[in-house]
């Protein structure tokens, strides 16, 4: 199964339900909740890489295998695991 | 006066200062209270720390002058990609017309850019 990453915020409720979407199913993922980082510089380059890749600092920012997913889309991430939604 | 009443105190404030700026735009408060509050409570903790109650679904950037762009009520600064949705991007106001929240989709930028280009083909 393709590996699962976002960027998140503590304070963003569709954050909380995208984890909730891959805990219930038992999907592991890594995710950085870019609002409690400490270190300046890691969180400049992850805000440049938000840029970059997705257009936007919106979250949840979820990454799929090499696809950017901006917003809470659970039809979007079970077609690219291949899951039922 | 206890932290848990000025935090509601401070929502409550901040209910009566967006309405103002969002009902002439079309906007209301989304019908789902729940969210409504959780968001709300979010924006006074983050006023708190950061001095201004930026929206808690888009991480700041760092620079002033995009971070002014994520002072919720952030309508005006994206109100085409707002009107779209029919919600802002937190979903803290939907349109005036709308009764069920839970049917607006978040459209990201680069997914809008992808339907404006569709629809001028």
């Amino acid at each position: 199964m393709e590996k699962v990453f976002m960027y998140t915020l503590s304070t963003c409720p569709w954050c909380k339900k995208t984890k909730k979407f891959f805990d219930k199913r038992n999907i592991p993922y890594d995710y950085v909740d870019i609002d409690k980082l400490k270190d300046e510089n890691e969180k400049e380059r992850i805000i440049q890489e938000m840029k970059r890749k997705g257009g936007s600092t919106a979250t949840p920012y979820v990454i799929i295998g090499d696809e950017v997913i901006i917003g809470y889309k659970p039809k979007k991430y079970a077609e690219l695991l291949g899951i039922e939604e | 006066m206890s932290s848990e009443a000025r935090t509601e105190r401070r929502k409550n404030k901040l209910r009566e200062l967006f309405t103002r700026v969002v009902d002439p735009l079309g906007y209301k408060f989304s019908p789902d209270e729940e969210l409504v509050d959780f968001l709300l409570e979010q924006e006074v903790m983050t006023e708190r720390e950061k001095g201004a109650p930026y929206c808690p679904c888009q991480a700041l950037p760092g620079n002033r002058e995009e971070d002014m762009k994520l002072v919720c009520p952030c309508i005006p600064f994206n109100r085409k990609h707002f009107d779209i949705m029919k919600r802002c991007w937190c979903g803290l106001f939907v349109h005036k017309d709308v009764t069920n929240p839970d049917e607006l989709e978040q459209i990201s930028p680069k997914e809008l850019e992808k339907m404006e280009k569709e629809t001028s083909e």
